[in-house]
């Protein structure tokens, strides 16, 4: 009798730790990497032109922003590689992620080495003080193991992101932005990249 | 040897040879490939050797439809048939070839640009030799081929294929695929002509954009897509946002330096045109199908795709409704309209303008679903 009284109270006492341990996660954030969903859209201009855009993950979103830039009257300096040193005069340095492995191997540069370009440049710009936007606009497409790594060392550091929604279903993005207070806007496609930067700029 | 033996001898000899001419006439069958209809601006159909003789009187040489407008302007031309066995490719040509009305430049099109391997197909892979599509003028047949040389043509393989000039190894089969090939050399094995043979033609008549069209299976990433040369990236960036404005969704590639053969990175390298490939989806390529029918060839519908896209296995969505023909052609030609469109824009000297050539809406997006999987393509086909 005592041995079953024991073992029930074993159980129990189990169970009420099993219990506990699921309560503490889902009150954790990082099992909501969306935060409460709350992202924040942009609420007033910041940007200063001139602009310089580059890529991510050397992906060819970059050169597709680039051009629907141009369609709506944005001057802009484009270069995939850029480090610090093509900073030169702009205010706004742009940055297009998405990872691709032709786009890599078509600029002769690998994962590491973009990712090491790309923390020069941030911190090249940071340290400038030019205004950092982060964008992310192939969408699902554009998400994997290759395109993640690119994400969040990007994203962090920004002080806007403009997201194609499709690409961030898992809330990835709108995770780190909301985390970081960082104002997002989620579109429904590239082609609202017309619309929406060119009211990020002063 | 008994008078029983010699009966069964006799027998066997004639089953045998009964089985040998019924092959024959089916393998001969084979080299006798169907060619689109003239379309209201076709002005000439060349033969590829007319830019390279060392194709002439091979299997190798192919024809060139040459659609002319009434005023000058730029020059571009469309591949279909690199690889046989991806019919939107070929069947995007014919559609082109059959419906074009050419206002300005001249439009080459090359329905099959490795013409051999429209003669032979892929029987390990189960894989259909023809279908049939009503069109206007009735029933006509199509070919199914193979994504490389006919063997007859050219054999044996190596074992391990050295590409010209660059020097790059890859497997030994890959030596009869022609988007292996490119550019081509003067002296080379019969594909590694034909390549030389597309270049010389670029070359020659100063093509100034160049399209070659693909399938490709469902789980490969680069799929609904378009590859760029580099010095074409402009024009593509202009062109794929117009087809994403358009609905058709499309990501874009700049083609790798470091991975030769393809027209999109060597046409761009040893000739002066923007090189240009699209990527669309067919479960008929991919090695997660089922059988190889004529649903899954034209309808592009396969069960075990829509089990693998519950798995998170593919890269396009795939649901019951499959990728039909009408689909794959639609967003093939709307390629071309928007890339041409984006050259015109760059090059308003050189525009080539054209019209009457079925886009994405009127193929597939306008189409009755009861009529999607062959029957509606074949409507606008002569």
């Amino acid at each position: 009798m005592i041995k079953k009284i024991s073992a029930l109270l074993l159980a129990g006492a189990m169970m009420l730790s099993l219990v506990a341990c699921g309560s503490q996660g889902s009150g954790s954030a990082s099992s909501d990497p969306a935060g409460s969903g709350a992202v924040a859209g942009l609420t007033e201009a910041f940007a200063e032109a001139p602009i310089l855009v580059t890529s991510g993950g050397q992906s060819a979103d970059y050169q597709m922003v680039g051009t629907l830039m141009g369609k709506v009257g944005m001057d802009y300096e484009i270069k995939n590689l850029a480090t610090s040193a093509d900073l030169g005069s702009a205010k706004t340095l742009i940055i297009v992620v998405g990872g691709s492995s032709k786009g890599l191997g078509a600029a002769g540069i690998d994962a590491d080495g973009e990712l090491a370009r790309l923390e020069e440049l941030i911190n090249g710009a940071k340290s400038a003080g030019l205004s950092i936007i982060a964008m992310h606009t192939g969408g699902e497409a554009r998400r994997g193991e290759l395109s993640d790594k690119f994400i969040t060392p990007i994203f962090v550091k920004a002080d806007y992101a403009i997201v194609v929604s499709s690409g961030d279903e898992d809330g990835l993005m709108a995770g780190i932005c909301s985390g970081a207070g960082i104002p997002m806007d989620s579109i429904g496609s590239i082609s609202n990249v017309a619309t929406v930067l060119p009211a990020a700029f002063k | 040897m008994t008078k029983k033996n010699y009966i069964s001898a006799a027998i066997c000899l004639a089953v045998s040879v009964a089985i040998m001419i019924s092959t024959s006439i089916n393998f001969l069958a084979a080299r006798e490939v169907p060619m689109p209809k003239e379309g209201p601006s076709v002005v000439e159909v060349k033969m590829l050797s007319d830019w390279f003789d060392g194709l002439k009187d091979t299997n190798g040489d192919t024809p060139v439809y040459v659609l002319k407008g009434e005023k000058e302007g730029g020059s571009a031309l469309v591949l279909g048939g690199t690889h046989a066995n991806e019919p939107s490719g070929y069947m995007s040509a014919f559609t082109f070839i059959e419906t074009a009305v050419v206002e300005a430049g001249t439009i080459y099109v090359i329905p099959y640009t490795n013409h051999s391997a429209m003669t032979h197909n892929d029987p390990g892979e189960g894989n259909l030799q023809y279908f049939t599509l009503q069109t206007k003028s009735g029933e006509r047949t199509f070919r199914f081929g193979s994504r490389a040389t006919n063997p007859i043509d050219q054999w044996p393989d190596p074992d391990v294929y050295v590409h010209y000039p660059s020097n790059q190894q890859l497997s030994g089969s890959e030596t009869r695929n022609i988007n292996r090939g490119y550019p081509g050399r003067a002296d080379g094995n019969l594909t590694e002509r034909m390549a030389y043979g597309v270049a010389e033609l670029i070359r020659a008549e100063n093509v100034g954009i160049t399209f070659d069209l693909h399938e490709a299976s469902p789980e490969y990433p680069v799929i609904h897509a378009t590859v760029a040369h580099q010095d074409a990236m402009d024009i593509a960036s202009e062109g794929c946002i117009n087809l994403l404005l358009s609905g058709i969704e499309m990501s874009l590639e700049v083609s790798p330096t470091n991975f030769h053969g393809l027209t999109h990175r060597e046409l761009g390298d040893y000739t002066d045109t923007m090189a240009i490939l699209m990527e669309t989806a067919n479960a008929s390529q991919g090695r997660l199908r089922g059988a190889t029918t004529r649903e899954q060839v034209l309808g592009g519908i396969d069960r075990f795709y829509v089990i693998n896209e519950g798995l998170d296995m593919l890269y396009v969505p795939y649901d019951e409704t499959g990728h039909p023909i009408e689909e794959r052609c639609g967003r093939h030609l709307q390629g071309v309209y928007e890339y041409i469109a984006a050259y015109n824009n760059a090059n308003p000297d050189d525009a080539i303008l054209y019209s009457g050539v079925p886009g994405y809406a009127e193929l597939f997006l306008n189409a009755d679903p009861a009529a999607l999987g062959g029957a509606h393509l074949g409507s606008f086909l002569m």
